[in-house]
């Protein structure tokens, strides 16, 4: 066949030209007349059946049609849920790791001063302990006890004990150097942890506490000032023994440098 | 149809049901072993309150912490809630927090944000 405009027939007027024609008595003995008869017919059923086609056909499409945009909808609506879960869930998550890192910090820290509190000391003693025995290098170790600090609490109040305890360990906390340890080991002790560091070395580190300490001026109120001092015992950790032989040690040097008249260090060697 | 009274746990929110005043209480940390079981009382309660009664319903929540499968929980609940609410009936959630746990409010206001029945967030001291 060659291309060429396609002829499209009146279907309806062939359809009744067709009628009229088998209907009319003048061809009834025409001998087409029986072929176009049945003709006739078989593409009159042939229209209808495809018709029916069509209608099934259009008829499973749409509702597959429809399966998809519900199945679409559900897929999203569950996508959303998911989504809403996770994000509510990461929140529980991280509430609960914010409140153990709470706890954990305030299990270690002095709630006063901020500073490391006597567990978390004992902890960085046993660490630096086995740091020193692994690479021979020992730590220095001062307590430093305030002198007269139960003047200040009788004279101005706990209040104001607070107070100067909180300048006091910021003073000692200014004279460090970065990977030194400072906590409150006691009511008005401190315990300061120097590693890997000479007597020498401390004694400079510890010195400059003291002066510095010596520089705070506490104000309680307008009228009400006062200043305050320290002694300190230092030490050094000898390899080999328990951290608790040095800090006995440092303790001793604290007592004498009581006895030999306070604002003071001594060394125990 | 009974009313639910589960006291609360370690690990288990305490459970209380009004089936006369239309009141279910949930309050405490939910984070039990076996979520669907431990829930599942809870979603049949609702289920038969909103069947069998006609009057409004009304979850008084001061809950706390939740594991995923309890928050799982609660989204189908609150979801239930939502078609019971668009089918015309009178539903409502109130959930208190203690002001001191700010993060609770902004939890309860992410389980609030596809509902569109009554759903107030209020301060309240434990």
């Amino acid at each position: 066949m060659t291309g060429g405009p396609r002829h499209y027939i009146d279907e309806a007027g062939l359809h009744a030209l067709i009628g009229h024609l088998l209907a009319d008595p003048a061809h009834q003995d025409n001998p087409l007349r029986t072929p176009l008869n049945d003709l006739f017919k078989h593409s009159e059923s042939q229209r209808e059946r495809l018709e029916r086609l069509v209608r099934i056909s259009d008829g499973y499409h749409s509702i597959s049609h429809r399966q998809t945009l519900s199945l679409t909808e559900q897929y999203d609506k569950q996508l959303r849920r998911l989504e809403k879960l996770a994000r509510i869930s990461d929140r529980y998550q991280n509430s609960l790791r914010e409140l153990s890192e709470a706890l954990r910090d305030s299990a270690l820290h002095d709630s006063l001063t901020g500073l490391d509190n006597r567990r978390s000391l004992m902890e960085r003693l046993r660490e630096e302990t086995e740091r020193a025995i692994r690479k021979g290098t020992p730590y220095g170790l001062a307590i430093l006890d305030v002198d007269r600090f139960k003047s200040i609490n009788d004279q101005f109040g706990h209040e104001a004990g607070d107070k100067a305890l909180c300048a006091i360990s910021e003073a000692i906390q200014r004279s460090l150097r970065e990977y030194d340890v400072c906590g409150r080991w006691g009511g008005e002790e401190f315990l300061v942890l120097l590693p890997e560091t000479s007597i020498e070395s401390a004694m400079q580190v510890v010195e400059r506490i003291r002066t510095g300490m010596e520089q705070v001026q506490l104000r309680f109120s307008e009228d009400d000032t006062a200043r305050v001092t320290a002694s300190f015992g230092l030490t050094r950790y000898r390899l080999g023994e328990s951290f608790s032989d040095t800090i006995n040690r440092a303790d001793a040097g604290l007592l004498k440098a009581k006895m030999e008249g306070r604002n003071r260090v001594v060394v125990a060697a | 149809m009974n009313d639910l009274n589960i006291a609360s746990s370690q690990s288990t929110p305490g459970i209380e049901s009004d089936t006369n005043a239309g009141i279910l209480r949930m309050h405490g940390d939910s984070y039990p072993e076996n979520s669907f079981e431990f829930f599942d009382p809870i979603i049949q309660w609702i289920e038969d309150y909103l069947r069998l009664r006609s009057e409004a319903l009304h979850l008084e929540l001061r809950l706390v912490y939740m594991n995923t499968s309890s928050v799982k929980a609660m989204m189908d609940i609150f979801d239930m809630l939502e078609d019971a609410h668009g089918r015309g009936r009178a539903v409502s959630v109130a959930w208190y927090y203690d002001p001191r746990n700010e993060r609770v409010l902004d939890l309860a206001d992410e389980f609030r944000e596809d509902c569109s029945f009554p759903f107030d967030i209020a301060a309240a001291p434990q």
